[in-house]
């Protein structure tokens, strides 16, 4: 058994929240004040050193010529929290427009050309790249997968003959979809829950290796 | 215990709205089942492959066996820029394939640079680079760096391509970049051989799209299993060139490394756990069919059913 103060409150806290299985109870929810408590802490304190210490003040002053420019980005950190005031809550805007223009201008190509341009060339030439008979096949599933997914959710047609067929295809390929995803997520869950186990049974009991 | 067997209604997360005149049987004992004895199931399944290890087979899958192989690929002195993108709340998961990953990089004679995207990675990826760089015997500053967490993710993916330098110009220690020897003649995705994200959310995409469509930056990633099936689109159309999934993706990697840790520990409750949840799905499936084919789940009653349920 750990002789570490830390380890027991660790172990203590997770226990206190795995009471919540049991019932609802003030140890449950003092561990649940205290996380928040904790977290919001944290997160200021890691923000602050993160944001405003190491990208502005440090920089400054070790060369205030070259780096002069960090005011502006200071000030319309600045400006932000304007959004408390009614009376100065419009000069919220000029931060935010600027950095919606910014990052629409930067984000739009580049998950343009990743998630929409690379992924259509990566599954038509699936076929072309496969290398055997099995990937072959695999390969024209995976195409015949995708259109009939993308009819399924064209809705200018009446989704009967053909386009019903395929439609009804593409279903089945969404649940396979949805059945990976929900046996993935079960497979996260379980590990967090490992996890937990690992550390009372090994850190804090020392029961195991 | 007689309270778990007869709970009052509404006092447990969960617990079953238990119809006074509900089904009788078996069917009527699965139907009011408290919810608690699943949840007691669960911790069961999980506990006792820990305490009586069952070693099972890891079958090692192609994305993994591709992760390998860009890894193993690198040569010593090649950099990496390693991303610790995820918080506390996943180091379950994640944990283990960053450790098995910066082992076999120290191993192998590999510089890392390191940072995350996120400020509650800060704590978790200076430990865990610490730990592995004590392990091999590396040396702050010439082995490995230590960068930190730089505000907006996306701002930070794209300016590395510029400058590492500008984009970060101190580490997390308040250092001066400029300074630090590693990183004298490293500045760019350009001269970086592999970005690896272990990633807890998409970042490992936006990676994909930031540093790989638009700087041409070879990478693979880790991800959380409910992460993973979004990772195979980008895979498949080789953005990512390999990657881990999960726990087990974690445990095929310990595997290949031939370095059994906690990941290939963790799938024996792993197994256990999803024999479970198999069970009680089909039970559950069973039983709801079973009610329904003898009327006990009907029109009225089943709208009872759920509206005391509700309130």
């Amino acid at each position: 058994m750990s002789h570490d103060p830390s380890v027991w409150v660790t172990a203590l806290l997770t226990l206190a929240i795995f009471s919540f299985l049991y019932r609802e109870n003030r140890i449950f929810r003092f561990a649940e004040h205290l996380l928040v408590g904790v977290s919001a802490g944290y997160y200021v304190v890691q923000y602050f050193y993160s944001g405003v210490i190491k990208k502005m003040v440090i920089p400054m002053s070790q060369d205030l010529g070259a780096n002069w420019v960090l005011l502006f980005g200071g000030l319309f950190g600045v400006l932000m929290f304007t959004r408390l005031s009614r009376r100065y809550g419009w000069a919220a805007r000029y931060p935010i427009a600027f950095y919606v223009a910014a990052g629409a201008g930067y984000f739009i190509p580049s998950i343009l050309e990743a998630n929409v341009l690379k992924q259509i060339g990566g599954t038509l030439t699936a076929p072309a790249a496969a290398a055997s008979p099995a990937a072959m096949i695999s390969a024209f599933v995976l195409v015949a997968g995708v259109i009939s997914c993308l009819i399924y959710f064209y809705f200018s047609v009446e989704h009967k003959g053909p386009v019903g067929t395929a439609s009804r295809i593409g279903i089945l390929f969404l649940m396979l979809g949805f059945g990976a995803s929900f046996g993935y997520t079960v497979m996260g869950r379980i590990t967090l829950l490992i996890g937990r186990f690992q550390f009372l049974f090994h850190d804090w009991l020392g029961w195991i290796g | 215990m007689s309270e778990i067997q007869r709970p009052a209604p509404g006092s447990a997360p969960g617990s079953a709205p238990g119809p006074a005149s509900g089904p009788r049987g078996s069917l009527g004992v699965l139907a009011a089942l408290d919810r608690r004895w699943i949840y007691l199931a669960m911790a069961l399944a999980v506990a006792i492959p820990m305490l009586a290890p069952v070693r099972l087979p890891i079958v090692i899958s192609k994305e993994v066996e591709a992760f390998h192989r860009e890894i193993e690929a690198l040569a010593p002195g090649d950099q990496v820029l390693f991303s610790f993108d995820y918080e506390p709340d996943v180091m379950a998961e994640l944990d283990p394939m960053t450790e098995a990953i910066l082992d076999r990089l120290f191993a192998k004679g590999i510089q890392v640079i390191a940072m995350t995207n996120y400020a509650g990675g800060v704590g978790i990826g200076q430990a865990r680079l610490e730990a592995a760089a004590r392990r091999h015997g590396k040396t702050y500053g010439t082995d490995y760096v230590f960068l930190g967490y730089n505000p907006d993710w996306s701002g930070t993916m794209l300016r590395l391509g510029e400058s590492i330098k500008a984009t970060f110009p101190v580490d997390q220690f308040g250092r001066p970049t400029a300074e630090i020897p590693l990183l004298a003649t490293c500045d760019a995705y350009r001269d970086i051989e592999l970005l690896v994200s272990i990633a807890g959310s998409q970042l490992s995409e936006f990676w994909a799209a930031y540093a790989g469509a638009r700087y041409g930056q070879r990478m693979v990633s880790g991800n959380t299993a409910i992460q993973a099936i979004f990772i195979y689109p980008f895979y498949q159309s080789g953005q990512i060139k390999g990657f881990l999934g999960g726990l087990k993706g974690a445990a095929e990697y310990e595997t290949l490394i031939e370095r059994p840790a906690f990941g290939v520990r963790g799938m024996g409750s792993q197994s256990a756990g999803h024999l479970l949840i198999v069970a009680l799905v089909i039970a559950g499936n069973v039983g709801y069919f079973l009610m329904r084919r003898k009327g006990l789940l009907q029109g009225n009653r089943l709208r009872a059913v759920e509206r005391k349920g509700r309130s």
